[in-house]
């Protein structure tokens, strides 16, 4: 038992851990010298077989060399760690430009979300939505509408007819029939919907949607159609986009007009979209033709009200540049999934 | 209506927009006329003038074509090329010079032919439009000033417009109608023609007396004959009057009537007076099953139901729209009677649209006419006939107007306008736009006036129309903006336009695409497509029976003539048009409505049904994962079984077809019922391989279609909460050999009646087939994950679970654990 025999442990102890590759051998290292079996500690067993006043100094030069192993150790711990983390970090490296897994977005019809941001816009001053059947009574799509028989007006429209007294419905204004004649006044509608026209070409589709708003009260003017009209434009298209009318003519309203807005690509100075007129035509409106309350047994000396109705695939053609209608109907996935928002 | 501003310039003063068409066209637009298009001759013959030829030599390098020295009146002559060759030195001619546009779109640019610089070009008649074909150039009479615009010299300076006349304003389908207008807006004198005969003689009586039965139908019944005239070509302001509004020129009588009519909108009538039987003319209805000739030889086979200008013995016209073969004018003809009358408008658009026969006259009747206007207008005829066609005027006319129309009395207060328009009315604006407009104020009591129209404004009813005369008179951007005021509690939606955008957010959020198809399409393709399949749809909950399919009476083709029953035939309509373009895997899906007809007693009713379908073909792409790819129908499944989570329809059972309840177009061993709230409220199934192989479809379809009604019983549904475990869940596996006529669900429901509520989930992770496993099995390897209210499971626990699973299922299904 001497100096020197711990001495040679530490120096063996100390070698054998700096030579470590790996944390495993690291490990075994640390079991063969330091731990319970290991040759630092069965050493201190080996005290007892001193002298007893030889003891404490031999206890003191194990501990300390113990303790000089530890530190060597500890650092060669840290440092292999630190070498290892380095070469898992780089073997796990991934190309995140590789697609994620399992997204699938889908997307909505582009009419369908013109359809629904219009009724959303106007649905915060108090609109609902109504709807009514596609295969409509004469008397829902003309007669009530102040569209009788016969009556010049009804060359405005090319009828599907289904038979003598059912049609394809031309509008979407027979559904302001059907409130008036079931609901309570006051009333704010929309009916957004699929109509019918039988003279299709290259801008005219023969089955699309249009979406109308009626608004019945005591006292309604021209001012508080445009003032509607006018919010809803900024809403749809942007603020600071104008809207003008101009006198035009539909049986169910008196007066009439044709609604232009601004248009939102040039702004009004002209350009491919507006025809270089500045302005966009986008749909039509009115106040509600006394007749047509009277059809639907309401007084029209106490009651008043405005309509007005757009074209959707119009609108969306606008808001998206859509340039063929026909995209509209084909439902081409390539068209289609574009519109994921 | 076109209308040539030259032709208006007879009855107002609209010289200043021969150089601004565009001002015209803002303000016929501004109060309701829209113009659709202007066609301005000096625009469209800019850049061409009359030139001399100076010098013609030959082109060096091809025989056929000459080398022309041109002066148009500039410093220089310019050099220009000419195929023609009726031309020569000294020559009149017209150039066409760079920036001029031809008809056609042909604008002439500085170019070299052949090797020799061209400054333009010489033109011939048909280069400028004028003639479908034409032998050489323009050769101009030597007078021709040279270097003056060809537009000035040739009088081509007419502005024509194209104006959309709304049904309400008859009165605009004339020429008089649109100076009528313009003299109103702009405050300036109307000049109408003043009507003269050089002299009259003899009785019209005497050439046919006129009997008007159908008094409720015709209302007013003229007629004045001329003798003596003299049928021939049209003199030349009268054919290019009625050319340039797009008429054709027939003969100088033809062209009277059409130029009257064009002038004044009150249609006319010429008939052979020698060629009237019995002398004699009766306005009657028709004989039902007598036929007549329409003057350009259709024959018309007749109801008893139209009105009809007929003589002593046959119908030679059909009032108002047009006349017949057997009275007209003809070369030979020298003594006529002229027609002007007031027809209803029901009279004339009823059998105009019976017969499909359009035309000016017809147009203008079923519109509406001035009733006070006939006799005038009769006079205004005589007159240029007499003028053109010479001959005499009889001295005495026909007029019959048993029941004259009587004008509405119109009552409006200023207080109403105010209340309508949103902005205070100026009264004397009112009364000024009265006056212009020919409405005559009756009385005035305060505020209230009694207004009268003129007889040529029928569309002018009630107060609401004088309400719009005002506003558009005086400018609907006077109009100012106000907001209505918002005091009643808003209304909810209607429940259907809720579902579908609640339906159509479900299936977007599993990544199919919306579709939006028409509500028709052809019965050929929907009978081919969805077959004899009524009894199987409607064993799934939805219609399909394509002999209940609703028809369309006037379709625009075979390929529109039907509504749909099923959204299947249209989306698989929509995948055909994707899989042609080249996409073939694709998830779309539709929610709209369907149709089919029942009887309710004697009377057919047409129902409409909400559906939601889902049609999806090929691998969705998976770029670079490794997974295998799984059969089409379900991806399909999953679609659905998302949305019903999304919809909070989460208590839904898929079950087993039997084979007669499979339709047509499905596969029979790929499909399955959907059922929510104990009934069937759709299917998912695979596309049958017989379609796929008829389209030539390589890739597999799968498809599906469900009632939105069902499935939205009871939305919005709120979940029912559980309460979770505090304890941690543990999962184990086992595997079965599971022979291939057991289906997967009934293994499940057996494993969750074993084990009962310590059961969270089952799930089957893993078929394998092949080596090891015997044919007609498969070993199918499930997961469970387990977990106690009461406390965490330990091994013992779960090894008595797990062996009752194994002791289970063999005891009841027969399996065993691989």
């Amino acid at each position: 038992m001497s100096k020197e025999k711990i001495k040679s442990i530490q120096i063996e102890a100390e070698a054998a851990i700096e030579n470590s590759k790996t944390s495993q051998e690291l490990y075994d290292q640390k079991v063969k010298f330091l731990g319970k079996q290991g040759a630092l500690s069965l050493l201190m067993r080996e005290m007892g077989k001193l002298p007893k006043e030889e003891r404490p100094a031999f206890g003191k030069l194990v501990n300390e060399a113990k303790s000089q192993v530890e530190a060597v150790y500890q650092k060669k711990e840290a440092l292999l760690n630190e070498q290892e983390m380095a070469s898992q970090l780089a073997k796990e490296q991934l190309d995140l430009s590789l697609p994620g897994v399992g997204a699938r977005v889908g997307s909505r019809h582009p009419v369908d979300i013109v359809s629904k941001e219009i009724v959303d816009i106007l649905a915060r001053i108090g609109y609902s939505v109504r709807s009514g059947p596609l295969i409509e009574k004469d008397r829902y799509n003309f007669e009530a509408l102040n569209i009788p028989a016969d009556h010049p007006a009804r060359d405005m429209q090319d009828t599907f007819y289904i038979d003598e007294d059912h049609v394809l419905r031309t509008q979407t204004s027979p559904i302001q029939i059907h409130a008036l004649e079931r609901e309570h006044l006051p009333l704010r509608i929309l009916a957004p919907g699929s109509v019918f026209r039988c003279d299709a070409d290259i801008s005219h589709s023969p089955n699309f949607h249009q979406i109308e708003g009626m608004l019945v009260d005591r006292k309604v003017s021209m001012a508080d159609l445009k003032g509607t009209i006018s919010y809803f434009v900024e809403a749809f298209f942007g603020k600071g986009l104008k809207t003008r009318f101009r006198p035009s003519f539909f049986p169910f309203t008196e007066p009439s007009a044709e609604v232009d807005c601004s248009c939102f690509i040039c702004k009004g100075k002209g350009c491919r979209m507006c025809g270089h007129s500045g302005w966009v035509e986008i749909g039509g409106c009115g106040l509600v033709n006394p007749k047509v309350f009277e059809n639907c047994n309401i007084d029209p000396k106490k009651w008043q009200g405005f309509a007005f109705g757009f074209g959707i695939e119009r609108m969306a053609i606008i808001k998206y540049g859509v340039s063929d209608i026909r995209l509209f109907s084909e439902n081409d996935s390539r068209f289609l999934e574009q519109f994921q928002s | 209506m076109r209308i040539s501003l030259k032709w208006l310039s007879n009855y107002v003063d609209v010289a200043e927009f021969f150089n601004k068409p565009e001002e015209l066209d803002r303000l016929l637009t501004s109060v309701g006329l829209e113009v659709e298009s202007v066609e301005n001759q000096a625009e469209a013959f800019k850049n061409i003038v009359v030139g001399k030829i100076v010098e013609k030599g030959q082109h060096p390098d091809a025989d056929k074509l000459s080398v022309c020295m041109v002066d148009i009146g500039a410093k220089e002559s310019q050099q220009i090329i000419c195929g023609a060759s009726n031309h020569k030195q000294g020559d009149h001619v017209v150039v066409a010079l760079p920036g001029a546009n031809l008809p056609g779109d042909f604008s002439i640019k500085k170019s070299k032919i052949r090797g020799v610089e061209s400054h333009g070009m010489l033109c011939s008649l048909s280069e400028l439009g004028f003639a479908d074909s034409s032998e050489g150039i323009i050769i101009l009479p030597q007078e021709a000033p040279v270097g003056k615009a060809y537009t000035e010299y040739a009088m081509l300076n007419d502005v024509v417009y194209d104006i959309s006349i709304t049904p309400n304003r008859p009165d605009c389908l004339s020429h008089i109608g649109v100076a009528r207008e313009v003299s109103a807006v702009l405050g300036r004198p109307l000049n109408l023609p003043v009507v003269e005969f050089s002299k009259v003689k003899g009785k019209t009586e005497n050439l046919a007396i006129v009997e008007l039965i159908s008094n409720d139908q015709c209302l007013r019944y003229c007629g004045r004959g001329i003798t003596g005239v003299k049928v021939g070509p049209s003199p030349e302001w009268l054919r290019q009057a009625v050319e340039s509004v797009g008429m054709n020129s027939i003969n100088n009588i033809v062209d009277i009537t059409n130029y009257v009519m064009l002038e004044t909108g009150q249609p006319l009538h010429v008939f052979d007076a020698n060629e009237i039987g019995g002398k004699k003319i009766i306005i009657d209805q028709s004989k039902n099953g007598e036929t007549f000739t329409t003057l350009d030889g259709t024959e018309l086979k007749l109801t008893g139901h139209e009105l009809m200008i007929r003589d002593g013995q046959r119908p030679v016209a059909l009032a108002g729209i047009v006349g017949g073969l057997n009275s007209g004018v003809t070369e030979k003809t020298s003594t006529i009677f002229l027609e002007a009358a007031h027809f209803t408008t029901q009279a004339v658009r009823k059998t105009a649209r019976k017969f499909k026969i359009d035309t000016e006259s017809g147009f203008r009747f079923a519109r509406g006419t001035d009733p006070e206007a006939v006799v005038r207008v009769m006079n205004r005829a005589c007159q240029l006939i007499e003028q053109v066609a010479g001959g005499e005027v009889c001295e005495t006319y026909i007029d019959h107007y048993p029941h004259p129309v009587a004008l509405p009395k119109i009552e409006i207060s200023m207080t109403y306008l105010q209340e309508r328009l949103g902005y205070e009315p100026s009264e004397s604006d009112f009364k000024m736009w009265l006056e212009r407009l020919e409405m005559k104020v009756l009385n005035q009591k305060g505020d209230v006036f009694m207004v009268e129209p003129p007889f040529f404004r029928p569309d002018i009813e009630s107060d609401v129309d004088l309400v719009e005369e005002y506003a558009r008179l005086n400018g609907y951007d006077k109009i100012p903006e106000s907001f209505p005021e918002l005091v009643h509690a808003p209304t909810d939606h209607y429940r259907s336009f809720v579902e579908h955008h609640t339906v159509c957010e479900a299936l977007k959020a599993e990544g199919y695409l919306q579709a939006l198809n028409y509500n028709f399409l052809g019965s050929e393709f929907q009978k081919e497509f969805l077959g004899d399949s009524a009894t199987a749809l409607s064993s799934a909950g939805l219609t399909g029976d394509v002999k209940e399919a609703v028809s369309i009476l006037n379709p625009l083709s075979d390929e529109t003539n039907s509504m749909r029953v099923s959204l299947l035939a249209t989306l698989f309509k929509n995948l055909i048009h994707n899989y042609r373009h080249g996409n073939e895997s694709g998830r779309l899906f539709e929610e709209g409505f369907v149709f089919q007809r029942s009887l309710r007693g004697e009377k057919t009713e047409y129902n409409q049904y909400q559906r939601v379908g889902l049609m999806a073909w090929g691998q969705a792409v998976e770029l670079w994962s490794q997974s295998e790819s799984r059969p089409v129908v379900f991806d399909v499944k999953g679609a659905v079984e998302g949305m019903m989570a999304r919809l909070g329809a989460s208590n839904f059972q898929w079950r087993s077809v039997t084979s007669e309840n499979v339709p047509s177009f499905v596969h029979p061993g790929q499909v399955s019922h959907l059922y929510f709230q104990g009934k069937a409220v759709g299917f998912i199934g695979s596309l049958h391989p017989s379609l796929r192989k008829e389209y030539k479809i390589r890739h597999e379809v799968a498809l599906g279609e469900f009632d939105v009604a069902a499935l939205m019983n009871g939305y919005p549904r709120k979940p029912k909460l559980q309460e979770i475990s505090k304890y941690p869940a543990v999962e184990r596996d086992i595997a079965f050999v599971v022979p291939d006529t057991l289906a997967v669900i009934d293994i499940l429901k057996e494993i969750k009646k074993i084990v009962g509520s310590t059961l969270v989930s089952v799930k089957v992770f893993d078929i394998y087939r092949g080596k090891g496993v015997e044919t007609g099995y498969s070993s199918m390897a499930f997961r469970m994950l387990y977990s106690d209210s009461k406390k965490t499971l330990g091994e013992e626990d779960l090894s008595v679970i797990q062996d009752k699973i194994i002791h289970g299922l063999h005891k009841k299904l027969g399996l065993s654990v691989r």
